[in-house]
């Protein structure tokens, strides 16, 4: 008995997670005018109209571009220099290694306001205000960090004696890294990746700030600005709302062991 | 953190090899450190130091001061600041301690689910990922006071005579804010705590339920003690997120009805970017940033005293 | 290594997305403008600028689109305005934010293009002025108005404590036999935190003989007259005159309350009176009644409409100033204005054209209630830092109106944080700068 009910219980929360997909779904697919008569759970007719209106009206594609080159390109940069580091902090001895793991984790911490104003300023000294560079670069902020603080778990997880097997067959320290362990940590860095886009996917307030109109608008930004001459057209934000859930929900369905390895593990080594 | 380190670095045999290794280890750091110093700490830095700065661009005609503390006393002196304050605290205690609680259940209910445990991972997994606007704008429809079906549900339910205007309120308003975070980030703390169950021995369930301990025993005198570590590593991680909040509510209140629901860093927003007042921004961005540092400064030193682990493997 | 190298594809990617940004194959030299770019106000926009590029095919004019909502066109104006981006070179502003962005320094004095500043209404080119000179040019008028179902209430309230007897007699009336219920909503207005509901205030302050500002420069909304606006306000929302949900509305979701037929009075700008007399769209078509808001009862007050609108002006970083004002004196020319009233209903700033026999056919709202009400409108206080004080003055207004804190107490902090900021500013009356 015991076992229904905590499956019933389990089952029910689980609709609960989901209910607000669903709904947003059904309502993406109904029309405008019956979308504000008393809600049924069953839909009645289903449309395209809002997602047609998005891409033709509204130019969502323009967003989801510079989303994914924004993001694209922060996810490259960070992993490519975030794994060389990582190596370094898990894998080498040197002094000061644990102060600079310290100052990456508190700069994780930083609430992200607070360098909201110096950037603006230092971005319009280098004239990259509303330009991708300018986007990359304020992400690195809290991309860089949080990519070398994963990579650094994985490597430290990675067995020692492969690598210890390469050095006594005369491979110098910079082989072995290539050679050896990067191979090893390629699972490890293919999970990060898609942390680190799922993250820069997700950003909101350095967009906001940093971005002058709708020609760089990343995701985010042009959904919470959307507001059309007719009230607000819950149908098309609607759309617009899954449209930009649908790759990293697809992201995190093809990858959803990993990503809660990426996460648990980082987490718990943190 | 890991006092180790140095001491096993200077007690090596062959000091050149260590040299060789100190100095690949700076360079393979170095660019990364490097981005995060420039992009990172020294903006922070820069805002220290505006901060003891009279600086609005909208008054160019008073130029840009050094006022010492006054962006400070201002601060202080500003109910507006004060509330501010209120509402982060408040938002952090409520939806993190619910966030605890539900996530607790549900890692215990995945725990036991023999099947379908993929199923249940990626249900959760997803309100997770996407993005908090998304989130914010999700919550706002089901909440509306017109058509929204929470309105429908709870009429028809009895509970509720008439449609509540979710978001004029200002208790009410708070309701769809916190639900949503509370969906969007109990999966997260779910994981967490699923993983640290996960690395509890089970004999010692088994041993307790033979020596008769009920279930609500085994819950808190095992169970709860030994997940300890995961259970104040999520609260770190989510009380940290919880003070800085600004997209959920920007999009889902935009902190009214009045200023009812303003978190800080929604009122330093406003300061900053809509008021143009770069040294009382800045001042307030340098108070938010020193209680993000002082709890994680307290927290750090609880999980320090809880897993003597260090992060080490060598 | 397959991701590194992609790393280094994308990055490389990247450095050349970033470089080569600008890259044109079209000479001509462009003018950007930016402002309402949706629907019908969109749509007389673009085609303006194609009759204007019409007669100047040397220039390419384009539009940049920006969000609906005012707060957040002006903060993304301001984040443009900071940067001193050259582009967009004309603005579509609000009428508040002239002096605000004048006295930053963001844009450029009109006076050397000897604009005709005699041929509008004097009150909106004050509106304009900063320090002695003209720094953007009227492109419409918007007066707020009160608008009433004249199949409910056949003659407009003649005081204000008629407007709530009035409502609440419709609402608990009968209805046209046969006909759909009576409305649920007595009167809709603007009650977002937003800039709107300062106007709506102002009109109800005006109406009880109040005013934002005195002569002397001092905020005195926590005079009697200004808790008493508030408070009136506050208890039409607390006995059932007006919805609860005016609080997070705006103009569009009063008029579409309004429109369906669920309001018996609204507080509108003039755009809404072309809409609700199309049929096909509304439901009561031909059952509107127009008026401005009338004063109350023993107070001082006079009928009221605020003073809003759209001016466009030069940003001073533009590279293409001369061409920026050769599109302006296009836009705010009398046969664009006719147009723009026949096409959206929106009011023109010159008062020779409310005597132009298209104009009378373009107002459903009557040419006679318009210019009275333009000739009467209230202005907001002209000082460069409206937004902030207005912004503390929503938030006064929102909180007692949400029954969060008393209009008393409320208005008394909000006019105390104002003058702290106007005496901080250093400008003398809130007028000129030192």
């Amino acid at each position: 008995m015991t076992t229904w009910l905590r499956r019933g219980a389990l089952a029910f929360i689980l609709l609960l997670f989901a209910f607000p997909f669903y709904w947003a779904i059904v309502a993406s697919l109904t029309p405008e005018a019956s979308l504000f008569q008393a809600p049924s759970l069953v839909p009645r007719t289903l449309v395209l109209d809002h997602y047609r209106a998005l891409f033709t009206e509204r130019d969502f594609g323009t967003p989801i571009r510079n989303s994914l080159i924004v993001a694209g390109a922060t996810t490259a940069l960070c992993i490519t220099l975030g794994t060389l580091a990582a190596y370094a902090l898990a894998r080498l001895r040197f002094r000061g290694r644990s102060a600079v793991l310290g100052a990456l984790l508190a700069v994780t911490m930083f609430p992200q306001i607070s360098i909201v104003s110096p950037l603006y300023i230092l971005l319009r000294a280098l004239h990259l205000l509303d330009t991708y560079p300018g986007l990359v670069l304020p992400y690195l902020t809290f991309a860089m960090p949080l990519t070398v603080w994963l990579l650094t778990t994985y490597f430290r997880q990675l067995p020692g004696e492969l690598e210890d097997a390469a050095r006594v067959d005369g491979a110098s320290r910079w082989q072995t890294f290539t050679r050896v362990l990067l191979p090893l940590a390629m699972p490890g860095i293919a999970t990060t990746a898609i942390l680190t886009f799922i993250y820069c996917w997700n950003e909101f307030l350095f967009a906001l700030s940093f971005t002058l109109g709708p020609e760089r608008w990343t995701v985010p930004v042009a959904i919470a600005l959307f507001r059309g001459q007719y009230q607000v057209p819950w149908g098309q934000i609607l759309a617009a709302a899954v449209v930009a859930t649908a790759p990293v929900a697809a992201l995190v369905l093809a990858f959803q062991r990993r990503i809660v390895q990426g996460l648990t593990s980082g987490a718990v080594k943190g | 953190m890991n006092r180790r380190d140095g001491d096993t670095c200077s007690s090596t045999p062959d000091d050149s090899l260590a040299r060789e290794e100190r100095r690949l280890g700076w360079t393979l750091v170095a660019p990364a450190l490097g981005v995060v110093l420039l992009v990172a700490i020294a903006p922070l830095a820069w805002t220290v130091w505006e901060s003891f700065h009279h600086h609005d661009l909208r008054m160019p005609w008073l130029g840009r001061s050094f006022v010492g503390l006054a962006n400070y006393r201002e601060l202080l002196g500003t109910p507006r600041f004060w509330a501010s304050l209120a509402h982060t605290a408040f938002f952090a205690v409520a939806s993190v301690s619910l966030e605890l609680i539900l996530g607790l259940v549900l890692a215990l209910a995945m725990q036991r689910a023999s099947r379908g445990r993929a199923l249940i991972r990626a249900t959760v997994l997803v309100p997770w990922a996407l993005p908090t606007v998304v989130a914010a704008l999700l919550w706002r429809f089901l909440f509306q006071s017109d058509a929204g079906v929470v309105n429908a549900v709870l009429i028809a339910a009895g509970v509720l005579d008439q449609p509540v205007v979710w978001l004029a309120g200002t208790v009410t308003a708070w309701v769809p804010v916190i639900l949503a975070d509370v969906w969007k980030t109990t999966p997260f703390v779910a994981l967490l705590l699923l993983a640290g169950l996960q690395g509890i021995d089970p004999t010692l369930h088994e041993s307790a339920a033979i020596d008769g301990a009920g279930r609500w025993r085994v819950l808190t005198r095992i169970t709860l003690p030994l997940l300890r570590p995961a259970i104040l590593v999520a609260l770190v991680f989510r009380t940290l997120d919880a003070i800085r909040v600004f997209d959920l509510i920007y999009v889902l209140t935009g902190g009214g009805p009045g200023t009812a629901t303003e978190p800080v860093a929604l009122y330093t927003f406003s300061a900053l970017m809509q008021n143009l007042r770069f040294g009382y921004g800045a001042a307030l961005s340098v108070t938010i940033f020193a209680v993000a540092f002082l709890l994680a400064v307290i927290y750090v030193r609880l999980l320090g005293a809880d897993d003597g682990r260090g992060g080490s493997t060598t | 290594m397959d991701s590194l190298a992609a790393a280094c594809r994308a990055s490389f990617l990247l450095l050349v997305l970033g470089a080569c940004g600008g890259g044109r194959a079209d000479p001509r030299p462009v003018v950007t403008i930016s402002g309402s770019a949706v629907g019908d106000e969109g749509a007389i926009l673009r085609r303006q600028m194609d009759r204007f590029m019409e007669l100047h095919p040397a220039v390419r004019v384009e539009l940049r689109q920006t969000p609906d909502d005012a707060s957040q066109r002006h903060q993304l104006y301001v984040q443009w305005l900071v940067a001193r981006a050259e582009d967009p070179d004309v603005l579509q502003l609000d009428v508040v934010w002239t002096p605000e962005f004048a006295a930053a320094g963001w844009l450029s004095p009109l006076d050397r293009f000897a604009p005709e500043a005699a041929a509008f209404f004097p009150a909106t080119i004050e509106a304009n002025r900063w320090d002695g000179s003209l720094y953007a040019m009227p492109w419409f008028v918007d007066v707020g108005l009160l608008y009433r179902r004249t199949d409910l209430v056949p003659e407009a309230p003649v005081s204000l404590e008629m407007l709530p007897a009035l409502a609440r007699a419709a609402m608990a009336g009968a209805g046209a036999p046969g006909g759909p219920p009576p409305p649920a909503a007595g009167w809709v207005w603007q009650g977002a935190r937003y800039e709107g509901l300062v106007t709506v205030y102002l009109e109800i302050l005006t109406a009880h003989g109040g005013r934002i500002m005195d002569d002397s420069g001092r905020v005195v909304v926590d005079d009697p007259p200004g808790v008493d606006a508030l408070t009136f306000m506050r208890d039409a929302i607390r006995r059932g005159v007006s919805p609860r949900e005016v609080l997070t509305w705006h103009e569009e979701e009063t008029r579409f309350a309004f429109q369906n037929g669920d309001a018996v009075f609204m507080r509108n700008w003039p755009y809404a009176a072309a809409l609700l007399a199309d049929s096909v769209r509304s439901q009561v078509a031909g059952r509107v009644g127009v008026s401005t808001i009338p004063a109350a009862r023993g107070s001082g007050g006079r009928p009221a409409s605020a003073l809003g609108g759209a001016q466009l002006a030069i940003n001073a970083h533009s590279d293409v100033p001369d061409l920026a004002w050769l599109l302006v004196s296009f836009l705010t020319a009398p046969e664009q204005m006719l147009e723009r009233a026949e096409a959206v209903g929106q009011l023109p700033p010159r008062p020779a054209l409310y005597d132009d026999a298209r104009l009378a056919a373009a107002l459903p709202l009557g040419v006679r209630v318009a210019r009275e009400a333009v000739a009467s409108a209230v202005p907001r206080p002209v000082t460069p830092l409206w937004s902030e004080l207005s912004e503390r003055l929503q938030i006064a207004l929102h909180s007692a109106l949400a029954g969060q804190v008393e209009p008393g107490p409320a208005l008394h902090t909000a006019a105390a944080d104002m003058n702290a900021l106007l005496e901080r500013s250093g400008l003398r009356y809130g007028m000129n700068a030192p």
